[in-house]
């Protein structure tokens, strides 16, 4: 297979030995270094390590037509097999090829040669039935892939032209997570507005995407004055149904029935206690119990203390503990449910959970049912000291039966909620339960009346009896968060004498001014990222202000709106200074908020929403622990502020249980995802060979070197193929000949056709090193009985021996594209527009200072956020 | 609960009446004055549960009873079941091999959710819809009429997920809420008021004007480009203020006078002829009024009990779900085709009325500017393929009619899940090749003007239809 045109990886490496006094320069065969010593060899291959003192913004001319491969080469061509009918005796659909000006950069014929493009690549032109003018492969493959280029070339031309600007309108999660925080509301409201699309970067916060239409307008209006009136509050404290359920009390309810009892010396009690059950802990005794009706407590008080007692439920791993609640829950408000429960046993390998199911049964075939617990909640307490667990859930923002306020009985009214024992017991001896001796369920529930969110808007005040002077007050504090900057008399004066149209047709006051502050929220001040032409505090041109920096950080770091401290430091005017600057940064990324960050930038920076569409994964658990490996992976990196190399490859994964069975490392117990060495026969390590990605990169049944192609050069190396010409022909599977190949064959063999030779010679080689992956990303070393052939040469004759070769590769070749990707996406990111011609000269110099420091991720953020570009318009 | 809303566009408070309204549409609205489209592009369609009777061809009852015509595209025969419709031979088309793939392996009674929105609603656990067919053509009529689209059902509101009582459902996949009762429905149709309406109309403009000027000065401290990114959102605060011009036209506007002569308007399922003929009279009066050019109407309720099961009292028979479960009894094909005739018969006299109403504002007769259809989820015993079909009308928007379409492949005869009498026939192997529903709807968009790429994730038209 190795042809003397294979470039086998060799390189200069300097060999640093013992103390490192010991240079040693000579050329070795890369493929004997481990990973990481072929990251340590990239790096020192780095240009932006030399090249110390180059200007950077000479660096990076704006591409030129390439004229001389046209004159010398192309323009022939055309004109010896298209100007008999498209040249000057009458040009057929009025196209004259041979006046087309080659310079697509500057030219005006770009779209007359994308024309010309597509039909050579559909093979459309020269016609069949004009065997004089045939074109040969070769040539045919050579004009297109010169045009291929040159479009290529002039679309981000054209993309310069263009200044992109940063001024935006949030993001569908960004409104959400703006509201949540700003009115304190645990959930969120934007459901119903749609979702964003992605750029051609990846990313959804990109100015040029969010457009704003009369439709998205009204649902702003709506969701706004929703989410002001589910933190607001009227009158007096609103009674609470509470339902008690006392595991005690069923007991004695339930032994009357005597077929269900037994004792723990009874000798079929292991079958009995592998089910669900109370259990007395004093006497022995057992009934099997899997739930019941209830029906709220007469002058039951919620949240009290009772005494722990000796009759529990016993749930076993995977059973759900069913509640019917009747009809009596309220139709808004926060229920809460209030669990006592332990573990049976203390394993530290086994874990158990708790999760609440909701639904409803209203009729023979009409039921549903779904998970309202935004997360398992742990239970760690022992046996003899159990805790108490809590879920709040919005019982207006879940599925609800809608004949509960039937005054019939049919359809069924009944609402039924059920705890679930979320849990990888697998002790065979002594079985991991979860113990529940106690359960509270009360709505709406309320820490304290009025609630906190009420009283951030309607604050205390001396002057709550004055209209005019409180309705000053409560519109300048709730404006003045909404819209990140001290507001102007004038502006309350127009607020207030709007709040005066309104005020007589509402019996209180707070109405009205919910729709004064519905109103203020639908202000473009609020749904925009605004950058003022007249905001100069810092003196310096073009430079946003210190409250625009302050929400530029917030929606970088937490997606959504600066709280109090950024707005005021903003307000002092100190934010800007270097120190205080990172030491908010420091401060934002220890918050919880920067959760988002990690999310959103991953899922867009890698495309992870693909994981969505993917219908092959049917283990729920696997897939979300798909979804979250690379998040967790780049929050490790993040956090340890170590290199993006890491990306590439590292020594470790970021596993849960699921996720570790998957890769087939033993020793990882638990839903939570933990730093886990490997060795290299593991085959993973860095995302590329993450298994989400895998996944999502597959078509169902097996691997799909396409798209994984696609996706590295796209999302890793930011180096997007030009799209596919129209109509590309499908690959034929009722051919006989090519439903027998290989699919390495068959991509082989469709790439053999002219039209897709380019292109494909480009992306394919990328893919085909994933192929000791299969469909669900698990590592194989044969594939229908025949061994995996990973092996593919690269458009620039480059070798890929697999996974380990690409990685391999790119550890050593390919380190300043990848980081400079890096910086390019991060940076798209945090400014929320895509970057052009004129940012290359900042990018550059953000990547040679994200390189000379060692490519820290950590360092990457602040490096970012103390750039000329991030504090520019 | 404070219910006042900030503004009163069309939609909001026609969503509190129980009617839906249109999904504005994305493009900027043109102020347009009621009525001042072409020729109205009309859609109806009727649901009713339960399925049809489907003997084998060895039961005696099969030549009678069995829901399907015999024959070719144009010769097929009409046995007992649609032989009411054979004075409007010429104005139906009847199909057979069509279902939403998603549920084919579904229990049928789960299904009425998904009739007209082709989702993936499944059989238990989490529940997602998608928007039906109606409320897409609603989404483009809507700004010509009064109400964007009419929903109604003999049991009303919602229902419960799996379990529908509504046929529309909008863009999110929410249920909106049906209609039951005549006065209502009549009262919202013919006597609104507009008082209330008018306070939130005038609450609306006032924000509008607030937010115009606040946007007009942050504007002046933009630079040129982000202006120009500003003005998407002006555009978007414009157009809201368009449609709350054309929301009040509607409310200043008189409503209709109707002939009132064959209503009930007091009539409920129980008394099923005269609740059945109110229904479709009021869907008449307001396509001829112009009121509204989209309406669906649910016939009950899959299983279980409820206002609809009384509905089969009409033609002197129990209740309506068992007689599916009765068939095997004595007559017991005979009573479901009988019950099944009933509803098809109440279909034909509203094409009927429909033919012989001459267009008010246009060519031809209100049938031909009308695209009807009437079907289930189910055909034979809580299976939910080869759905029972029939659409009229629609000449002048291109449909050709008096056609018995047999689409896909292996169930010729119609005998694939015949004479099923179990409940577990609904989970059989799929024997026979059929083809999406959804391709129908799509064919029904794109004649009704609807410019639609896909519906219910379906690319592909009809293109016998």
């Amino acid at each position: 297979m190795k042809s003397s045109r294979v470039n086998t990886l060799r390189g200069t490496i300097l060999l640093v030995l013992g103390s490192g006094c010991l240079l040693l320069a000579a050329e070795v065969d890369t493929n004997v270094l481990t990973l990481e010593e072929a990251k340590e060899l990239g790096r020192l291959k780095s240009s932006y390590s030399r090249e110390t003192n180059r200007d950077t913004r000479a660096t990076h001319a704006i591409p030129k037509a390439n004229l001389s491969h046209f004159q010398k080469s192309i323009g022939p061509i055309l004109q010896r097999h298209c100007v008999a009918c498209h040249g000057p005796d009458e040009p057929k659909a009025q196209l004259r090829v041979d006046k087309l000006n080659p310079d697509l950069l500057t030219g005006p014929d770009i779209e007359r040669w994308r024309e010309v493009y597509d039909v050579l690549s559909n093979s459309e032109m020269p016609p069949d039935d004009e065997p004089d003018y045939e074109l040969a492969d070769a040539d045919r493959s050579n004009i297109i892939e010169w045009l291929g280029d040159e479009l290529n070339k002039a679309s981000l031309a054209r993309r310069s032209d263009r200044q992109h600007s940063s001024f935006r309108r949030m993001t569908k999660y960004e409104y959400s997570y703006a509201l949540q925080d700003l009115l304190g509301l645990p959930y969120t409201l934007a459901d119903p507005l749609p979702s964003e699309t992605a750029s051609a970067d990846g990313f959804k916060n990109s100015s040029q995407m969010l457009q704003m239409s009369a439709m998205q307008f009204e649902l702003y209006r709506g969701i706004g004055l929703k989410a002001l009136k589910s933190a607001t509050v009227r009158g007096d404290r609103p009674e609470a149904v509470t339902y008690i359920i006392s595991m005690q009390e069923e007991m004695e309810k339930g032994s009357a029935k005597k077929a269900e009892l037994f004792n723990k010396e009874d000798k079929n009690y292991n079958k009995n206690r592998t089910r669900q059950h109370l259990f007395n802990k004093e006497t022995g005794e057992g009934l099997r119990f899997s739930g019941g009706k209830w029906t709220p407590t007469a002058d039951a008080v919620a949240g009290k203390t009772s005494v722990v007692s000796p009759v529990v439920l016993v749930l076993p791993k995977s059973n759900e503990f069913k509640l019917n609640l009747d009809r009596f829950l309220p139709d808004e408000g926060t229920m809460r449910v209030r669990i006592r429960v332990a573990r049976t046993t203390m394993e530290a390998d086994e874990y158990a959970s708790l999760r609440l199911i909701f639904g409803a049964h209203t009729s023979n075939n009409a039921n549903f049912s779904l998970v309202i617990s935004e997360r398992d909640i742990p239970v760690t307490a022992p046996a003899d000291n159990p805790q108490f667990i809590h879920f709040d859930i919005p019982l207006s923002e879940i599925p609800r039966n809608p004949f509960r306020h039937l005054s019939t009985t049919f359809p069924r009214r009944d609402e039924l909620l059920s705890i679930r024992n979320v849990s990888n017991a697998h002790n065979k001896t002594e079985p991991l339960s979860v113990v529940i001796d106690y359960i509270e369920i009360s709505a709406p529930h309320y820490d304290q009346w009025p609630p906190r969110t009420h009283n951030a808007i309607f604050v205390e005040s001396k002057n709550k009896c004055d209209e005019e002077k409180y309705g000053r007050e409560v519109l300048t504090g709730f404006t003045e968060r909404a819209w990140r900057r001290p507001v102007t008399s004038q502006e309350v004066d127009q607020l207030m004498a709007l709040f005066a149209k309104y005020r007589p047709e509402f019996t209180n006051f707070e109405d009205a001014m919910l729709e004064v502050l519905a109103t203020v929220l639908a202000t473009p001040e609020f749904l925009y990222l605004t950058q003022r032409v007249s905001d100069n505090s810092a003196n310096i041109p073009n430079t946003i202000s210190e409250m625009e920096l302050a929400s530029r950080l917030s929606f970088f770091l937490w997606s959504s709106i600066p709280d109090d401290e950024l707005l005021e430091l903003a307000r002092q005017g100190t934010l800007n200074e270097s120190k205080v600057l990172k030491a908010q940064v420091r401060r934002m990324l220890a918050d919880s908020r920067s959760d988002r960050f990690s999310h959103t930038f991953v899922q867009q920076w890698l495309g992870m929403d693909g994981l969505n569409s993917v219908i092959h994964v049917h283990d729920s658990s696997l897939k979300e622990s798909l979804h979250e490996e690379p998040v967790a992976f780049f929050e490790e990196v993040l956090k340890s502020n170590s290199s993006v190399m890491n990306f590439i490859h590292s020594d470790y994964v970021m596993v849960n249980e699921r996720l570790a069975s998957h890769y087939k490392i033993p020793g990882v117990y638990g839903p939570h995802f933990r730093k886990v060495p490997i060795s290299p026969q593991a085959n993973r390590g860095g995302i590329l060979s993450g298994a989400g990605v895998l996944t999502m990169n597959s078509d169902g049944r097996d691997s799909h070197p396409l798209k994984r192609g696609i996706w590295l050069l796209e999302h890793v190396l930011n180096d997007p193929p030009p799209p596919p010409p129209p109509n590309v022909p499908e690959v034929d599977l009722t051919d006989p000949k090519i439903l027998n190949m290989t699919l390495k064959e068959r991509i082989s063999d469709h790439r053999r056709k002219p039209a897709c030779i380019s292109c494909h010679a480009k992306i394919d080689p990328w893919g085909i090193a994933f192929e000791n992956y299969d469909a669900l990303g698990a590592y194989r070393t044969q594939i229908r009985n025949e061994p995996v052939d990973a092996t593919s040469l690269l458009f620039n004759k480059q070798e890929l021996a697999g996974i380990d070769g690409l990685k391999r590769y790119l550890l050593t070749d390919r380190q300043d594209q990848f980081a400079r990707a890096m910086v390019h996406k991060m940076t798209a990111y945090a400014l929320g527009r895509p970057l052009s011609f004129s940012d290359r000269a900042d990018i550059d110099s953000i990547t040679r200072q994200f390189r000379k420091h060692g490519d820290r991720l950590g360092d990457l953020v602040n490096l970012i956020i103390g750039s000329e570009l991030f504090h520019a318009k | 609960m404070n219910t006042n809303t900030i503004s009163l566009n069309r939609r909001s408070f026609l969503y509190g009446a129980g009617v839906a309204l249109a999904l504005p549409r994305l493009e900027t609205f043109a102020a347009k004055t009621p009525n001042q489209q072409d020729t109205p592009k009309r859609f109806v369609s009727v649901y009713h549960p339960d399925g049809v009777g489907l003997p084998l061809k060895a039961d005696p009852a099969w030549k009678d009873w069995s829901w399907f015509p015999r024959g070719g595209e144009h010769d097929f025969e009409l046995t007992k079941v649609l032989d009411v419709l054979e004075p409007v031979r010429s104005e139906i088309t009847i199909y057979s091999g069509l279902s939403h793939p998603a549920v084919r392996q579904v229990h049928g009674h789960s299904n009425a959710d998904q009739y007209l929105t082709g989702a993936a609603t499944g059989g238990h656990g989490p529940y997602k819809n998608s928007i039906s067919l109606d409320q897409v053509i609603a989404a483009h009529t809507g700004e010509f009429t009064r109400h964007a689209s009419l929903v109604m059902s003999t049991n009303g509101g919602i229902g419960g997920p799996r379990g529908a009582q509504t046929q529309s459902f909008n863009r999110e996949g929410r249920p909106i809420p049906a209609r039951n009762k005549p006065k209502q429905i009549f009262d919202m149709l013919f006597v609104t008021s507009g008082k209330d309406a008018r306070a939130k109309l005038a609450r609306s403009k006032s924000a509008l004007d607030f937010l115009i000027g606040n946007t007009r000065s942050l504007g002046r401290e933009l630079s040129k480009i982000d202006q120009q990114t500003l003005q998407q959102y002006l555009d978007a605060v414009r157009d809201t203020e368009v449609k709350l011009a054309n929301a009040q036209k509607w409310i200043d506007a008189p409503v209709p006078d109707v002939d009132t002569t064959n209503l009930k308007l007091d009539a409920d399922p129980k008394e099923a002829r005269f609740y059945f003929e109110t229904m479709y009279e009021l869907i008449y009066l307001s396509f001829l009024s112009d009121s509204t050019r989209v309406a669906t109407f649910q016939l009950g309720r899959e299983n279980g009990e409820g206002p609809h099961d009384l509905l089969s009292k009409a033609v002197g028979l129990g209740n309506a779900h068992a007689l599916t479960h009765a068939v095997k009894k004595p007559d017991g094909w005979k009573n479901l085709g009988t019950y099944n005739r009933y509803q098809v018969g109440e279909f034909g006299r509203f094409l009927q009325k429909l033919k012989e109403t001459p267009e008010p504002t246009g060519q031809g007769n209100m049938l031909d500017n009308t695209f009807a259809m009437h079907g289930s989820a189910s055909s034979s015993f809580h299976l939910s393929r080869n759905y029972p079909i029939i659409s009229a009308g629609g000449k002048n928007l291109g449909f050709k009619n008096g056609r018995f379409l047999k689409f896909g492949k292996g169930n010729e005869d119609n005998q694939a899940g015949a004479g099923i009498v179990t409940d577990v026939g609904w989970r059989g192997k799929i024997e026979a090749e059929e083809l999406p529903l959804s391709s129908l709807y799509l064919t029904v968009l794109h004649k009704l003007g609807v410019d639609a790429q896909s519906f219910g994730g379906i690319t592909e038209t009809l293109t016998k239809v």
